[in-house]
């Protein structure tokens, strides 16, 4: 609660606007990284599907305004649901089944979906891009306004985070990742779960896609699709912890300004791709050495130091179920 | 007489499609992971033959032999220090770890040799030949045939040798492979360098066949993914077939529709496939738990 106060009283101290800027690009990350986690952490399903909600929300949301008029920062909540309705198409194709073809359908989809944006030029404006009609706002306000929007929209994933890992849905979701023939025999429904999973995790990336388009007031198939924003959103989660409800935020508070700070520093020749390859590089050093992330690791560190057996029963006895997770495998 | 010259054109580069996708299948058999780095890896192996070529004048076709060499060893310890770890965990973390991997290759590529197109131009192999109405450019028959003298080295390798038969018992079943004292983690790491290699192989020929940039593996790896599930995922014989058979859709698309749409091909088969026919023509893993 304290870190909400501070965040929403920050911008009546005179935050300048690079500062501004920094906090809604995190934000946003994060956000994305907690709906990433719903279907990636909770239910163990990767899913790169995620870049493709965000261009489409992207797309859509402009698209929206520009024919209809109707403003992105209202309509943002419909275009997610809208994109969600598309991941319950996607989801219906590769969840129905277990096995590998998840992680190949949506790596497809959001390749189909890049595709459609460069080449169906009469609607997108191809590889052109769509220009947005610009909000008309003092410069100083708009700033605020992205920041509270997607602090919002922040505030939004990570209650939803919490509702779904105190429900019966989120032990649903958990029990699938852990063992899903076990899951579907104790009488879960477990495509309906993976599939609802996955439409709230597209909800999160579309809203943050839409939201962005009306940032930069522009929209490109390079700029909507960007790939660092989908290997963000699995670093931040992984890094964080993945399957908790804090992990993610805490994934994207630690390494979006670390990146900045980096992509500021490196001369802007190679800036980009020296970016990419570090973040892979900590993607297969998580992946490897730290697998559960820094929520998990240090939770367990910390109930290490009294013995073992009392440890285990005063969880299994005490705390509550947020944030502790099962070590996966 | 187009159509025919599409059927031929679509089994040359069908061939190389085959060899671009078998060391993923192979992969996917041992471990039953997709390796998302597939591709960048070929890309990879492309880059560095251009740089062979432009810097020692080193052939393409003779840069494969280095390739293969470097690539298994790079490949198996990949798998003996990461991913071997891994899989035995949770096997979501070893993919990502390759989609890791596929991004150091792409954004270290763009930072060595820039983010601008490259292509192997060998100064040989420019001509065109004629048969009929049928027209075939020669660059098309040398990685064909480049192509097919490799993957049946490698369907030597896998139905003739000891080797072979520990990688295809350990693709049928790991547990009972091990009861009959095959070492499983060993072969696994073996396998593991062999598809990689294949990958190192296939990227001199792709270079010379098509212009490449770092992150062009991301439309590869969509190609190859559908290729495999086509084919069954794990299936080698499969795959050949689905290469075959989506090289030539592609080429006789491309007659009647603009080639970036022909891209499409491959995805309609894809979705077709995934609610048709999870397993694939050959496969029978995609159904399994996993």
């Amino acid at each position: 609660m304290v870190p909400l106060v501070i965040l929403v009283a920050l911008p009546f101290n005179g935050l300048n606007g690079f500062l501004l800027d920094l906090l809604y690009f995190t934000f946003t990350y994060a956000a994305m990284s907690v709906g990433w986690n719903i279907i990636g952490g909770y239910t163990g399903y990767i899913s790169l599907a995620n870049l493709g909600f965000f261009g489409l929300g992207s797309y859509v949301a402009g698209l929206m305004l520009t024919h209809l008029g109707w403003p992105i920062l209202l309509t943002s909540p419909l275009v997610g649901l809208l994109c969600a309705l598309v991941a319950a198409a996607v989801g219906w194709v590769a969840l129905r089944t277990r096995g590998p073809s998840f992680v190949i359908v949506t790596l497809a989809f959001t390749f189909i979906v890049q595709f459609l944006a460069l080449n169906l030029k009469d609607i997108t404006g191809g590889s052109a891009g769509l220009y947005l009609p610009l909000l008309s706002l003092d410069p100083l306000l708009r700033g605020d306004l992205f920041y509270y929007y997607m602090l919002g929209v922040l505030v939004l994933s990570i209650a939803v985070a919490i509702g779904i890992r105190r429900s019966r849905f989120g032990l649903g979701l958990i029990a699938i990742r852990e063992d899903e023939g076990k899951a579907e025999g104790s009488g879960i429904n477990t495509s309906l779960f993976k599939i609802v999973a996955f439409m709230i995790s597209a909800w999160f990336a579309a809203v943050a896609g839409a939201v962005h388009a009306q940032y930069l007031n522009y929209i490109d198939p390079d700029l909507a699709f960007e790939l660092i924003i989908m290997l963000n959103m699995i670093v931040m989660t992984l890094l964080g912890s993945r399957g908790t409800v804090w992990g993610p935020v805490l994934g994207a508070f630690l390494l979006f300004p670390l990146q900045s700070y980096l992509v500021y520093w490196l001369p802007s020749t190679i800036a980009g791709e020296v970016h990419l390859a570090l973040l892979g590089v900590v993607l297969v050093l998580v992946a490897r050495f730290m697998p559960n992330g820094l929520l998990v690791t240090a939770q367990e560190l910390i109930s290490r130091r009294p013995p073992p057996r009392l440890e285990t029963v005063a969880v299994a006895s005490g705390e509550p179920a947020q944030g502790r997770v099962r070590r996966n495998g | 007489m187009l159509l025919i010259q599409g059927l031929v054109l679509g089994i040359l580069v069908g061939g190389m499609y085959a060899l671009m996708a078998s060391g993923l299948t192979l992969i996917f058999g041992v471990m039953r992971l997709i390796n998302i780095a597939h591709a960048a890896v070929i890309i990879f192996a492309s880059y560095l033959s251009w740089q062979l070529f432009i810097g020692l004048g080193v052939d393409p076709l003779l840069s494969i032999v280095i390739l293969v060499v470097v690539f298994f060893i790079a490949g198996a310890l990949l798998q003996k220090f990461v991913l071997s770890a891994l899989i035995d965990k949770d096997l979501s973390l070893a993919l990502l770890a390759t989609l890791g991997v596929a991004n150091v290759l792409e954004g270290s590529e763009g930072a060595f040799w820039t983010s601008s197109f490259h292509s192997i131009n060998t100064g040989y192999a420019a001509r065109t030949y004629q048969f009929g109405e049928i027209f075939v450019p020669e660059i098309r028959i040398i990685t064909f045939a480049a192509s097919v003298i490799l993957l049946a080295g490698l369907y030597v390798l896998l139905t003739h040798s000891n080797l072979g038969r520990a990688i295809r018992a350990t693709t049928q079943n790991r547990g009972v492979a091990q009861l009959v004292g095959v070492n499983v983690n060993r072969i696994t790491m073996i396998a593991f360098g062999i598809g990689i290699a294949v990958a190192a192989a296939a990227g001199p020929l792709m270079g010379m066949y098509y212009p490449f940039y770092p992150n062009s593996h991301w439309g590869w790896i969509g190609k190859l993914m559908a290729i495999v599930v086509l084919g069954g995922l794990g299936s080698f014989r499969g795959t050949l077939l689905a290469a075959l058979i989506l090289g030539i859709a592609e080429q006789v698309a491309i007659l009647y529709i603009p080639a970036n749409w022909a891209a499409m091909v491959f995805f309609v088969f894809l979705f077709a496939v995934l609610i048709v026919r999870p397993q694939g023509f050959f496969g029978h893993v995609a159904r399994e738990s996993l």
